[in-house]
């Protein structure tokens, strides 16, 4: 398959996994490793200073995966910077999965916000890949600030809904074709993974629909086979939709008492 | 019998929950020895903080089905050791409840589709009418639940106080504010028959594959609140339960940070708490803080407990959130070879 591109470094796998909430770390590292994914994704909280969260970085190292920050749980422009330096020292890495959440409770990102941190954090010399709502100007924004990755959810963080509104993911891809563009969040099924790449998605990025699942190391397999199958169908061209039927047998050489 | 008429030594080093369950076991038959590295005023110890909750059903949604029927043997193993203790300890089987707020019933809809099946116990849908009848406060605050009639829970800190009592009346020596050594068969160079290493978290330094998972709770005195058993609320990143206690106390937790960090409770934890504890019940906005405490569960990586025995050690650790839940079956299981 070919590859997916992040700010000039190229990946086999298309799904970029998540590393909360899983039942136990020994079900994280299985369900990491049977989702074929090259990236991981992990926050750190405050409460886990460096040397607190020793252990449970252990755990994620020894996948052996390319580690993504990302500033979960920040509410503030302020916050979710100090925390991207914070990570840029911990994890030794310039990229950062950058989410400043503008509702408590459904966890929907603050657009506006949004832009200010990014703005900061691409001139302080991060690679940013933003998670941010389905909408196309926000993208763009973020797009003209220097943005190679866009990461437009697909449905609000943990409820597993899906794309609820494909005609915006697909307006943004069509509109940003350069951007390698992620869904990030939402997702449940694998077909949901699926439908993502079909659009066009470069990736997904999931956390739930894996650690929440009953058997999680599972449907992290099943996830690797949808998002592969999503980008072969988006490759080959699908074929266009029509509103009349159209036989697949020709009628041609029927007898004539079976046609109409 | 080690020598004609004398009773075999045993060391229990780290006096926490599994400390307590290993030295009530073998206080008849042994002469036991007790080191702790902690003052003995210390209020600390996941055994110590812990809600003390017996909710093998509940649990089974995060953990194996063997461990969750072990909880459920354990919950028969908790009257007969309570009944090895010279002072009653409050213990009840009176089920538990399980409540959501409107906005997370499809987490209690994924919560119910996980509830393992246990032996003959199963979960029962609470409507309306049923959780008012369970907790005539709840009546009309919540539509929707589930009523797990197997669970149970005790009283933690009446079983801390209750155990060394009972095990110093026996004439258990104690050596609290003591980080004994374990080498070569001896704690601090002392020779004994068996040695129980139940450190808990302390055991870090000698086993690099134990964690420690930070969890914070409150105890709260709230005389207008009357719960007749514990109530776990549904929450989008982890279960938060009230386990009422003796004297109209509570415990409310926990929350569950991959963290080594032990030191107090943050802001935000507290905030989080103590607002589901209010959104349950209003009355605890008149209730009294007790305390607020953080401290560390230990755990590996499969967050499932192991016994090791190498020689006359036998260490028992990892017993992560399942504690009371879990701790007479494993404590028997590692004594019953050798020495019960």
């Amino acid at each position: 398959m070919d590859k997916l591109t992040i700010y000039g470094e190229r990946f086999d796998s298309r799904l970029l996994i998540g590393s909360a909430l899983y039942p136990s770390p020994q079900i994280m590292q299985d369900a990491i490793q049977s989702s074929g994914a090259d990236i991981v994704t992990v926050s750190l909280r405050r409460q886990n200073s460096v040397a607190a969260g020793e252990d449970f970085w252990q755990l994620i190292k020894d996948t052996g995966l390319r580690v993504l920050p990302n500033t979960a749980g920040c509410h503030s422009v302020k916050e979710v910077v100090t925390l991207a330096h914070m990570c840029r020292e911990v994890f030794q890495t310039d990229w950062i999965k950058l989410e400043l959440i503008g509702d408590e409770y459904n966890l929907q990102p603050d657009p506006i916000g949004l832009l200010e941190a990014t703005d900061i954090l691409l001139k302080d010399g991060f690679k940013v890949l933003p998670y941010c709502t389905d909408d196309l100007v926000l993208c763009q924004r973020l797009a003209d600030l220097g943005c190679e990755v866009l990461m437009p959810w697909g449905a609000p963080i943990g409820t597993g809904k899906g794309l609820i509104n494909p005609y915006n993911l697909k307006t943004i891809r069509e509109r940003l074709p350069e951007q390698t563009l992620i869904v990030d969040a939402g997702l449940g099924l694998p077909s949901h993974a699926c439908q993502a790449l079909e659009l066009g998605y470069d990736a997904v990025l999931l956390n739930s629909a894996v650690a929440g699942a009953g058997d999680p190391v599972t449907m992290a397999s099943a996830f690797a086979h949808a998002v592969t199958a999503g980008r072969m169908g988006y490759k080959a061209q699908a074929m266009s939709e029509k509103d009349v039927a159209a036989p697949s047998t020709p009628t041609m050489g029927m007898p004539f008492w079976h046609q109409n | 019998m080690s020598e004609l008429g004398k009773k075999p030594r045993v060391a229990i080093v780290g006096f926490g929950l599994i400390g307590r369950i290993a030295a009530l076991e073998l206080m008849d038959r042994y002469d036991i020895t007790v080191f702790e590295k902690d003052r003995q005023d210390a209020q600390t110890g996941a055994g110590m903080l812990a809600a003390a909750m017996l909710a093998p059903l509940a649990e089974s949604v995060i953990c194996s089905q063997v461990l969750a029927q072990q909880g459920l043997e354990a919950i028969a193993m908790w009257p007969k050791l309570l009944a090895k203790l010279d002072a009653d300890v409050f213990f009840q089987q009176a089920g538990s409840l399980i409540v959501a707020h409107q906005q997370d019933r499809g987490d209690l809809r994924s919560f119910e589709q996980r509830l393992k099946p246990l032996d003959g116990h199963h979960p029962l849908s609470a409507d309306r009418r049923m959780i008012a009848e369970l907790e005539p406060d709840l009546s009309g605050r919540f539509t929707h639940g589930l009523y797990l009639p197997c669970e149970g829970q005790l009283d933690n800190l009446g079983f801390f106080k209750a155990s060394y009592d009972t095990l110093k009346r026996r004439g258990v020596q104690f050596n609290y504010g003591c980080e004994a050594v374990v080498a070569n068969g001896c704690v601090d160079n002392q020779a004994y028959d068996w040695i129980i290493d139940s450190r808990g978290v302390g055991a870090k330094v000698d086993n690099a594959q134990l964690r420690g998972v930070r969890g914070e709770v409150a105890r709260i005195y709230a005389p207008e609140v009357s719960l007749q058993r514990p109530v776990r609320l549904m929450h989008p990143r982890y279960p938060i339960y009230i386990a009422p206690k003796p004297n109209h106390q509570f415990v409310i937790g926990a929350t569950e940070i991959e963290s080594q960090d032990d030191a107090d409770i943050t802001v935000r934890s507290t905030l989080e708490l103590l607002s589901a504890a209010y959104t349950v019940h209003c009355g605890f906005a008149e209730g009294r803080v007790l305390s607020l405490n953080a401290g560390l569960r230990p755990a590996f990586v499969d967050n499932h407990p192991r016994i090791e025995k190498k020689d006359n050690v036998i260490a028992i650790n990892g017993l992560y959130r399942h504690g009371y839940l879990l701790a007479p079956v494993v404590v028997q299981q590692a004594l019953c070879e050798g020495l019960l």
